[in-house]
């Protein structure tokens, strides 16, 4: 799994801190998602996406 | 809300525990259940230090928690059957220590597999591609399954000698040689691809791409 969280972070200036906070879950997370090494729940996607002010597809890519 | 009661009412268990043994005089056994606390929640603690608050428990930390908590339940739940046994069949090699020694040590023991989840969860699983993770799999299996053979082979033999009257040997040769050997082995495998895994820094996507992994 790929994701873009992290030149979402960069477009509007959020640390993972931050993101972390606006969508509820720990910084961890947010580095772990990035790195792709996680497979978050629909609801959890859902919020990145959403704060990121983006769609799940947009962020989140898999490989085939 | 539900995670916050769950980690209040385990630290207050803890602390009672703590203060039993060292009633009990069990100094070792408190100490290791102080440090094993402090460094299973050492990010709780850390983030109330500095925010006042507790971190919020996200799927992720309740996913590991709740696999980490099964496997530390299973691993206590088998210890537990296997030491009752041992006192049933009345071999007595662990009947002279003393009760609060055994269950502590029986505690201790499952916390560790706890924490050993936990850490395989978070920290060693992503790093691990596919085939590494069946080997995993495989060793654990070894392992657990020569433990259990090696009771039931224990048994056998006892039973097969008390009611023949014969000394046995195939069960004693599974129970005395065999099962420690393949224990031995299924316990230093998984150790071995765990240590890998934690030392690593790469994810398997990309040793794939450096072309390390060759992709089934």
């Amino acid at each position: 799994m790929k994701t873009r969280i992290k030149e979402y972070r960069a477009k509007y200036n959020l640390t993972q801190e931050k993101l972390a906070e606006l969508v509820g879950v720990r910084r961890e997370t947010i580095i772990f998602l990035e790195q792709g090494r996680y497979n978050p729940s629909l609801r959890l996607a859902h919020n990145v996406a959403k704060t990121l002010k983006t769609t799940i597809d947009e962020i989140f890519t898999f490989d085939e | 809300m539900k995670m916050r009661t769950a980690l209040l009412a385990a630290f207050v268990v803890a602390l009672v525990l703590i203060v039993l043994l060292v009633s009990l005089r069990e100094y070792y056994v408190a100490i290791a259940l102080t440090v094993g606390a402090v460094i299973l929640t050492r990010r709780e603690l850390w983030y109330l230090m500095k925010k006042r608050k507790l971190p919020p428990f996200d799927e992720r930390v309740r996913e590991n928690m709740k696999k980490s908590a099964r496997n530390g339940f299973i691993f206590f739940a088998a210890a537990s059957a296997a030491l009752m046994l041992f006192y049933t069949i009345n071999l007595v090699y662990v009947t002279n220590r003393h009760p609060v020694q055994i269950m502590s040590g029986l505690f201790l023991a499952g916390g560790l597999v706890y924490l050993l989840s936990y850490v395989f969860y978070d920290r060693v699983e992503p790093k691990l591609d596919e085939k590494e993770l069946r080997r995993l799999k495989a060793f654990l299996q070894v392992a657990g399954i020569a433990a259990g053979a090696c009771i039931a082979s224990f048994i056998l033999h006892n039973v097969v000698a008390g009611l023949l009257g014969i000394e046995e040997p195939v069960f004693f040769v599974i129970a005395v040689i065999l099962s420690p050997v393949a224990i031995a082995v299924g316990l230093i495998g998984s150790l071995v691809i765990f240590a890998r895994g934690l030392v690593r820094k790469q994810l398997p996507s990309e040793r794939v791409s450096q072309g390390d992994v060759v992709p089934e």
